[in-house]
């Protein structure tokens, strides 16, 4: 790696759990409290809180979005939705009771499963749709010294896109997974701007394959065990199953992480700009395994600290009135929703949030001087928020 | 006590330069003054971030009624006082007319949600329960009446075989439906549960629960019954009922976040159980079941009878009366139907032998 020249800039995360714990807990505190109304402003406090730590040189990012307007873009969501799945429920099941219910049980068994799997696939547009449509929001409330990222309208594009290379990557049983992942990636930066400078992608998809090398000897131990397994050695072949999983597993994450090394890496903006993105594997495993384990032992502690109190009211319940019963049924449910809360924000604090620093830190922006040429972009309406994610429940930690 | 001028960085909302200014309080103390811009210290607003980051109030703005330029100030002693001295520091300013926009937009998806459930799902689902070819609604109404069986007898079979029983049972369904021009081949059955219930499911099964045959007093108010279910699977009211839940059952999974919808088809065979359908249904059935009660030389006496019956014992209410509070009515009307008993359904031999059906 290069030592920074002079126009170099690290980029940088100043986050801490003590600042964002109190935050994390007590927005979902609200959350409870409101039956999850509050949750679009407290995404807001959490996210203005979050991209002011998240610095390039000495300039935070702003996040920009409220809360309302997400609530809004969820209710507009949440009716679009209704229309679509009742209307996809119903032809489902039109067509699908013509074979569900065929006479036969195997083949009834069977053609359920395809038609719950279909269910499955007529939400996945959807989806894919309401990811664009998220990042497109995030970038278009995100400030950088005032300037304003950006993204084109064109999710329906990346729709299209999206369901042709997964079609690729199921009937190639993965090969062509870094295909998608690096096509998909260009055409989302392609479209993305910080004030009037543009995005783009460089590299090229095959690049992707050095980082996904692993995921591949995991998927060739896997068909060795098949193969093994026709050749009649059913043990060699359930320890080579286990062994292809494994390794394909943390082949998945070494995959994440490097992925997002080399695109980083060759994104470049108009003027000169570049990224070098250097994360590594192990940092990223280890602070996970951290997090887990710090928020198993808090964890731990919280739900003894909320539910003791409940258990020593539990003494002699059998005997108290119908009332007194449900008070306590009541009592025990919104205790068990305050741990999961607890949960929550421990996760974001100390597993979501670290690795995020990592990764951020892990970046260098070259050509930095490029940013002063940068001129100021018009405000994005964004009518619907991320309403859509919101209302198909997908949204990220942050 | 003024603060002294201290360096700061602007950003101007209009390019990504880094703008190293001083800023200073104006002598009137009622703005901040630096590199040609006078800011009213009213209209500042703070905004997160490390040091004191400043915005300005302005009526168009972004999101936030805020403009784009930005003012860095280091902490110290001008950030010290700005903190002091701006009194909406901290405030999160509304759009005028935010919350009419709010009420109206909650107000706007609640309505279009209400008539997705009640005015266009039901329209569309006995669209395509009409256009469902009949043996496959047969097929169907088997798989339902499997489910409805190990639902209601945890994985037991439940109906009932004991042989005269079966020989008097299709004694009454010949004299119910011979030579009546039903579209569907009623099948009928007996279910071994205590539970006070009949029901139809799609494509012609009708199931008399055993706890409606204890409870009846004669033959005549048991075919009275089966005679409304009758009423209900030639309208397809069973099979119109299966593709609203079905339709509602997506939202419902919306809701619970259950995108898949693999719930739907489970729910199904309770929701056959607690059929409700709606009052111009049940009020079809009615004169579905006395006109066939007359035609069939039965009478609609029996069913008058058992109306009243179960009107008057206030327990868990069978689908047959689960959507008339009114029961009384329902007997006068039947009464009305005057359908005269020509021959009796059943001998009190054969009475007997059905109410042992399931020995």
């Amino acid at each position: 790696m290069q030592p920074p020249a002079r126009s170099d800039l690290w980029a940088e995360y100043r986050g801490d759990a003590a600042k964002l714990f109190p935050l994390a807990l007590g927005v979902g505190v609200l959350g409870l409290i409101t039956l999850g109304i509050y949750r679009f402003w407290g995404k807001a406090r959490i996210r203005r809180h979050v991209w002011g730590k998240l610095r390039v040189g000495d300039d935070a990012l702003e996040f920009t979005g409220t809360g309302l307007e997400m609530f809004l873009g969820f209710l507009m969501a949440v009716v679009m939705l209704a229309v679509y799945l009742a209307v996809v429920q119903l032809i489902l099941f039109s067509v699908g009771i013509r074979f569900v219910f065929d006479p036969q049980n195997e083949m009834e068994e069977l053609a359920q499963a395809v038609s719950i799997l279909l269910s499955f696939v007529a939400v996945l547009p959807l989806m894919i749709f309401a990811a664009y449509r998220s990042r497109r929001y995030k970038l278009a409330r995100t400030r950088f010294r005032g300037i304003r990222f950006g993204m084109e309208k064109a999710a329906s594009g990346y729709v299209v896109r999206a369901l042709g290379y997964l079609v690729l990557t199921v009937l190639t049983l993965g090969l062509l997974w870094p295909l998608m992942t690096f096509r998909l990636e260009a055409y989302m930066t392609g479209r993305t701007w910080y004030g009037g400078a543009r995005f783009r992608q460089g590299g090229s998809w095959t690049g992707l394959y050095p980082a996904y090398l692993h995921v591949i000897w995991g998927m060739v131990l896997i068909g060795l065990a098949v193969l093994v397994g026709i050749g009649g050695s059913p043990g060699v072949a359930t320890f080579l199953v286990v062994a292809g999983t494994i390794w394909g597993l943390i082949g998945l994450v070494v995959y994440r992480v490097r992925a997002f090394a080399y695109l980083m890496s060759h994104k470049e903006m108009e003027g000169g700009l570049g990224f070098w993105a250097t994360p590594r594997v192990g940092a990223v495993i280890w602070t996970y395994v951290k997090g887990a384990l710090i928020v198993a032992l808090l964890g731990g502690i919280a739900s003894g600290v909320i539910f003791a109190p409940v258990a020593s009211l539990a003494v002699g319940i059998e005997e108290a009135s119908e009332l007194v019963q449900l008070e306590f049924a009541v009592l025990g449910v919104v205790a068990y929703l305050l741990l999961l809360t607890v949960f929550g924000a421990l996760s974001l604090v100390f597993i979501s949030q670290p690795i995020l620093a990592h990764f951020v830190n892990s970046v260098m922006v070259t050509g930095a001087e490029a940013l002063d040429s940068v001129r100021q972009r018009v405000a994005d309406g964004g009518a619907d928020a991320e309403g859509l994610a919101d209302a198909l429940d997908m949204g990220g930690a942050f | 006590m003024l603060p002294a001028p201290e360096d700061a960085i602007w950003f101007d909302g209009i390019s990504a330069r880094r703008q190293p200014v001083v800023v200073e309080v104006s002598p009137d103390l009622a703005a901040l003054r630096f590199g040609g811009q006078v800011w009213p210290v009213a209209r500042l607003r703070r905004i997160d971030g490390d040091g004191l980051v400043l915005a300005q109030l302005v009526d168009g703005g972004d999101e936030l009624p805020h403009d784009p330029a930005r003012l860095l100030l280091a902490e110290g002693a001008l950030a010290a006082w700005v903190r002091a001295r701006a009194p909406q520091l901290e405030r999160r300013d509304l759009r005028r007319g935010t919350g009419a926009k709010i009420a109206g937009r909650v107000a706007l998806a609640a309505a279009a949600l209400g008539l997705i459930l009640f005015v266009f799902l039901p329209r569309i689902s006995d669209l395509l329960a009409d256009q469902l070819p009949m043996e496959q609604e047969v097929a169907f109404g088997q798989a339902v009446m499997g489910q409805i069986e190990s639902f209601l007898g945890e994985d037991r079979a439940l109906t009932c075989t004991a042989p005269e029983g079966v020989a008097a049972l299709e004694k009454m369904e010949r004299r119910l439906t011979e030579g009546q021009g039903l579209t569907y081949d009623i099948e009928l059955r007996v279910f071994d549960h205590e539970m006070l219930n009949a029901f139809a499911a799609p494509g012609g099964q009708v199931v008399i629960l055993r706890g409606l045959l204890d409870e009846a007093q004669s033959a005549e108010e048991v075919a009275g019954v089966l005679a409304h279910e009758i009423g209900h699977v030639e309208a397809r009211d069973p099979t119109r009922l299966a593709f609203r839940s079905a339709g509602s059952a997506g939202i419902i999974a919306l809701v619970l976040g259950d995108v898949t919808g693999g719930t739907v088809i489970g729910l199904l065979g309770d929701h056959m159980l607690s059929a409700s359908y709606t009052r111009e249904a049940e009020a079809a059935a009615d004169a579905f079941a006395f006109d066939l009660l007359q035609r069939t030389g039965i009478g609609t006496e029996g069913l008058a009878t058992f109306f009243e019956r179960i009107a008057g014992m206030g327990m868990e209410v069978p689908e047959i009366l689960a959507t008339h509070p009114d029961s009384g009515n329902r007997a006068e009307a039947a009464r009305r139907a005057a359908g005269a008993a020509a021959a009796p359904v059943l001998t009190d031999a054969e009475w007997q032998a059905l109410r042992r059906i399931c020995g």
